[in-house]
């Protein structure tokens, strides 16, 4: 939907009546026995006894919703499934990415509080349509508590026989292992992740080879999102055409928010996709604390470039909007900062956060993301020269795209959006030039020394 | 024949390459770090970036796009590709730094960065001078740098175990000693720990990396963060002078290069031979160094009136005629040599058939258990098999001894071992014979039982061939000077070590580290024509080398120019017995 006559209008079409369906409000639904009585592993049953739906018809069923992966790059999760080859003598394994550690974003841990079924249930179904024998459920370590309860609900499973071998009776057979992560950041890039579940360091590896050829322990794999998972039962149960229709055409479906920051009531909200930025801040989280004026948000995790609050007017959460405004939908864990404050003292938060979590492969990364960090920090701390400003965004070129993995992009996309988008800010800082003005030197090292 | 293009030259391919890989076969260099021929491939290093591009292709016909001038269109990579693990593609286009400035300065932000957090202690590191970052720095890198910041400190010595210790902040995080103990010696004694700019590689707590092969992480690292316990600090890598040999500590005659300071051995290092030890040397072979340095003798000794004393040369020799005249040549033993070259033991049996003695024997030295599968054998001697080749045997110790205690032997004459150590005899029971020996070191414990003692030229001193346990020929230059004046070693040494190092026309020279020592294949020859068996060599052991492998089959092909560097592998031959 275009906007009309100047108003900006949202994707997610009549969201004030929207009705739950990811964490519907059901006390105690992370039970098995209260998720079946609301039509637990119905959708699980459907698809290993109709004798019409083929796992490829499945994988067609997930392509034509439109559903796109929850964990941060957005990449279509029916595609995603199609890349496996046909399944051979090897064994198939699906990784179910629960290792949520981006800054802003903690929805996965709701859906892994309240509605775990939801994601067993789509894993399951996942690894029919996939002809996967097991998956692991690679979880970030600090969520034991989670972790727990999640063991007790897939033990459930294995008594009733909805997992493991020959399961609901249908011959169908997969297995579920619960994986504790041990805190780093870095593991829940989906190659790192393999690499941790093998029991070694978790380095991301290059590609090609993709994970669908040569994934956890070299054997064909998919790696998919705690909450695109628990989507896949709502796609079977409600229909593709369902799914499509909820929320923006092109990035469909319901879609947790995490709202964090500076508003009066943070927390994880489910809404279709394509929510206007403005509808979710004023309305659904209550609007920024103490009616102060917003100064930016960042949509989808510290990863995705910041914008200013100018620049949100008319855009709704969703790939294609957010990409014409300037930043990346990542995993909708948006943060909100009120006028009072500081970007350079943010950013030097966040570039901290990137220096402490580099695995430390790449020399572009390693070094950089410390470096980036130093001059923030000097920034920060008024002895920054106006140079640093042209520095950062140097370094950032010199890092960005040069590595094995996203995240020295991911390091470096706050830093050059915050510098340029708040630019003043920095200037401010930046101790003053004892040269007359203009004659500031602010470039590159060949010319500065 | 597929075809890949880079920098604008066309090469035509077979098989399956990757591109930096196939660039450095062609002769065409590229800045890299992390990437070794024998493990995989991590791409960490982030040095070897080029920009590639392939046919675009017409998806309806399948057949290339090409513009109005009828050139194929190329379809450029949207980012810079680590070419160390690209796979080479039929019409493949590459530029590397020499066409491309993108790349050139990918190269170079790459250096800045490495750089950033390096110590640049340069001038303290033994790794200076033939270290990839500075070589690569100084071509690659920019003039200076940005940073200004406090570098991050690490550990600067850990002693990983007995022999290799770490410099934590020189480490550039290759990996290549990690996956060295992880593929290639499969200990996996090494990891890295911490992460990101902290992390560096570690054991395990409490374990010590004592792997068999844990020096070879010392070569393979990039920078000066992994280094000799016993050699860092001790010599800068242009003070010193490498010649390439062979090792001698066993069976498997590993390539290597002896690393010389003022005719001191300082190191041993691996020299790539695909045939024998790829890229690879086992700690045993290296740490035996000082052997070459430790104990030497001052010169020949004969006894007189009981005692040994030092003698002229001469004098030695004709000490040993005279002894050798003075009992009847069956009641002489000749021992050959599993340690000496293959020339040495020739002239040993040559002098033994004038003589009309019995062939000569060798003594094994063969350690049950002590191999692996791999570098390390049982045997702890290089020459086993050309020892066998040359039709002598190994000894016989039941007959040996009882023909000793039975008085029938009155000589022993030894080519480079030590009898006595060797369990062969006491040095009581030798009280009463003669004694002949080739020596090394004043340590061997034949020595106070000789009457005439010679000082023989080691593996590092001398010219020779050894045939290894798989039967190739390799043949073994002079590192080091010695005293006296010997055309042949002089002339290989010009050869082999262009430089002016040891000479007294290098500011390191001490006179007395020159090891007062012939060849043997000197020392036989003096000895033969003292007792009227004068032997023709007048080049020295190549021409007893030609000679050997003119005259016995089973050492055929084996001449010089064609050992060369590589060595030459002998046709299989029955040998007496297996060792
Ligand atoms: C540095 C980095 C960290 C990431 N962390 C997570 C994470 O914690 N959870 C997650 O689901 N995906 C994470 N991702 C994305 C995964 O690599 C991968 O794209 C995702 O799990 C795929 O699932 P999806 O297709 O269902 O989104 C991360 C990616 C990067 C580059
Ligand atoms: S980009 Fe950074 S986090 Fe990713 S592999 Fe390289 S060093 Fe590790
Ligand atoms: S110690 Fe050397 S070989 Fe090991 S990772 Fe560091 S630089 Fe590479
Ligand atoms: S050689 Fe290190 S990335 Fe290619």
């Amino acid at each position: 939907m275009e906007a009309t006559n100047g108003t900006p209008q949202s994707k997610a079409g009549d969201w004030r009546s929207y009705e739950r369906v990811l964490l519907p409000p059901v006390k105690d639904l992370h039970r098995l026995e209260v998720y079946e009585q609301h039509g637990g592993y119905d959708a699980l049953r459907t698809v290993l006894t109709d004798d019409s739906l083929t796992p490829g018809d499945v994988t067609q069923a997930v392509k034509e919703s439109g559903l796109r992966g929850r964990g941060g790059a957005g990449f279509s999760t029916g595609m995603k499934w199609s890349f496996m080859p046909e399944p051979d003598d090897r064994p198939r394994y699906l990784a179910c990415n629960a290792d949520e550690s981006e800054p802003g974003t903690f929805k996965d841990r709701q859906l892994m509080e309240y509605n775990p079924h939801l994601m067993f249930e789509g894993i399951l179904i996942a690894c029919y349509a996939m002809q996967i024998d097991a998956c692991y459920v690679y979880t970030r370590g600090e969520y034991v508590d989670w972790i727990d309860h999640m063991q007790v609900e897939l033990d459930k499973l294995y008594d009733k026989g909805y997992v493991g071998d020959n399961i609901m009776g249908t011959g169908f057979s997969t297995e579920i292992v619960m994986h504790k992560g041990a805190g780093a950041y870095i593991c829940g890039e989906e190659t790192s992740l393999l690499e941790s579940l093998e029991g070694k360091r978790g380095y991301p590896r290059y590609k090609p080879p993709f994970p669908a050829q040569k994934g956890a322990w070299s054997q064909p794999t998919t790696i998919n999102n705690v909450e695109t998972l628990a989507c896949v039962p709502l796609i079977v149960n409600r229909g593709a055409e369902w799914f499509a229709s909820t929320g923006a055409e092109q990035h469909p479906g319901p879609v947790l928010y995490g709202i964090s920051g500076h508003v009066n009531r943070p927390g994880v909200y489910e809404y279709p996709t394509g929510m206007l930025i403005t509808d979710l801040i004023d309305e659904v989280a209550g609007g920024v604390r103490g009616g102060k004026a917003l100064k930016a948000l960042i949509p989808g995790g510290a990863s995705v470039p910041p914008l200013r609050a100018d620049m949100i007017e008319g855009v709704t959460m969703d790939a294609e909007s957010l990409r014409e405004a300037g930043s990346l939908f990542g995993t909708g864990g948006m943060l909100i900062l009120d006028e009072d404050t500081d970007m350079v003292s943010w950013l030097r938060r966040v570039t901290h956060f990137y220096q402490h979590e580099s695995c430390g492969q790449c020399t572009p990364c390693r070094e950089g993301t410390g470096w980036l960090e130093q001059i923030v920090t000097r920034i920060d701390e008024g002895e920054g020269r106006l140079r640093d400003l042209d520095l950062l965004l140097e370094l950032g070129d010199q890092m960005e795209g040069r590595t094995i993995c996203a995240f020295a992009d991911a390091a470096v996309w706050p830093v050059r959006n915050t510098v340029k988008r708040f630019r003043e800010e920095f200037e401010a800082k930046c101790k003053k030039s004892v040269h007359p003005t203009g004659a500031e030197v602010s470039a590159g090292a060949e010319t500065a020394a | 024949m597929p075809t890949i293009t880079i920098d604008g030259t066309t090469y035509e391919y077979e098989g399956d390459h990757k591109v930096l890989q196939f660039c450095l076969d062609e002769g065409v260099e590229l800045p890299h770090f992390c990437y070794h021929p024998a493990m995989s491939i991590p791409a960490n290093c982030r040095q070897c970036l080029v920009k590639v591009g392939t046919p675009k292709i017409n998806r309806e016909t399948g057949e290339p796009e090409r513009d109005d001038d009828g050139n194929v269109q190329i379809q450029w990579f949207p980012k810079l590709q680590a070419s160390c693990t690209v796979d080479v593609q039929d019409g493949m286009v590459v530029k590397t730094h020499r066409s491309d400035e993108e790349v050139q300065a990918a190269q170079k932000d790459n250096l800045e960065l490495l750089l950033i957090n390096h110590p640049l202690d340069c001038p303290i590191c033994d790794q200076a001078g033939h270290c990839p970052l500075q070589i690569q720095a100084y071509k690659y890198g920019p003039e200076g740098s940005r940073f200004e910041f406090r570098k991050v400190h690490k550990p600067k010595r850990v002693k990983l175990g007995p022999r290799v210790t770490l410099d934590a902040e020189r480490c550039i995080n290759c990996t290549r000693c990690t996956r060295f103990t992880d593929e290639v010696s499969e200990s996996g004694q090494l990891t890295i720990n911490q992460r990101g700019v902290k992390n560096y590689p570690l054991t395990a707590p409490g374990e010590d990396f004592d792997d068999p092969y844990s020096m070879n992480t010392i070569d393979l690292c990039p920078v000066g963060a992994l280094t000799a316990s016993d050699f860092r600090f001790k010599a800068r890598i242009w003070e010193m002078s490498s010649t390439p040999s062979i090792t001698t500590t066993n069976a498997t005659g590993s390539n290597c290069q002896y690393w010389v300071r003022d005719n001191l051995v300082l190191r041993i290092t691996p020299r790539q031979n695909m045939a024998v030890n790829e890229y690879w040397l086992p700690d045993e072979d290296r740490t035996v160094y000082e052997q070459f340095n430790n104990d030497r003798p001052t010169g020949p000794q004969i006894r007189t009136g009981g005692n040994l004393a030092e003698a002229r040369w001469p004098q030695a020799y004709a000490r040993a005629a005279q002894d050798l005249s003075s009992v009847d040549p069956s009641e002489i033993l000749f021992l050959g040599s599993a340690h000496a070259t293959v020339e040495d033991n020739y002239l040993l049996t040559q002098l033994a058939d004038a003589l009309g003695a019995d062939a000569p024997r060798y003594i094994p030295h063969v350690e049950p258990g002590a191999g692996d599968d791999w570098l390390i054998t049982d045997d702890k001697t290089p020459n086993a098999q050309g020892c066998e080749r040359l039709g002598i045997r190994a000894v016989d110790e039941q007959m040996i001894r009882s023909k000793m205690d039975a008085g029938e032997i009155k000589l022993v004459y030894v080519l480079e071992d030590d009898p006595v150590a060797a369990g062969l005899f006491t040095e009581e029971q030798l009280k009463g014979v003669s004694v002949i020996l080739h020596h090394y070191n004043t340590t061997n414990q034949t020595l106070p039982a000789a009457d005439v003692a010679l000082p023989a030229a080691m593996v590092v001193e001398t010219v020779g061939t050894y045939v290894n346990q798989d039967g190739r020929a390799q043949r073994v230059r002079p590192a080091k000077e010695i005293r006296g004046v010997n055309r042949t070693l002089m002339m290989e040494m010009g050869k082999a070590r262009q430089d002016t190092h040891g000479t007294p026309f290098d500011k390191w020279y001490n006179e007395e580290n020159r090891v007062n020592c012939k060849p043997s294949w000197e020392l036989l020859p003096e000895i033969a024509e003292r007792v009227g068996h004068p032997m023709d060599y007048a080049k020295g052991p190549k021409q007893v080398m030609d000679e050997v492998q003119s005259t016995l089959d089973a050492f055929a092909g084996a001449t010089y120019d064609a050992m060369g560097l590589k060595g030459v592998q002998l046709e299989d031959v029955e040998t007496g017995e297996t060792v």
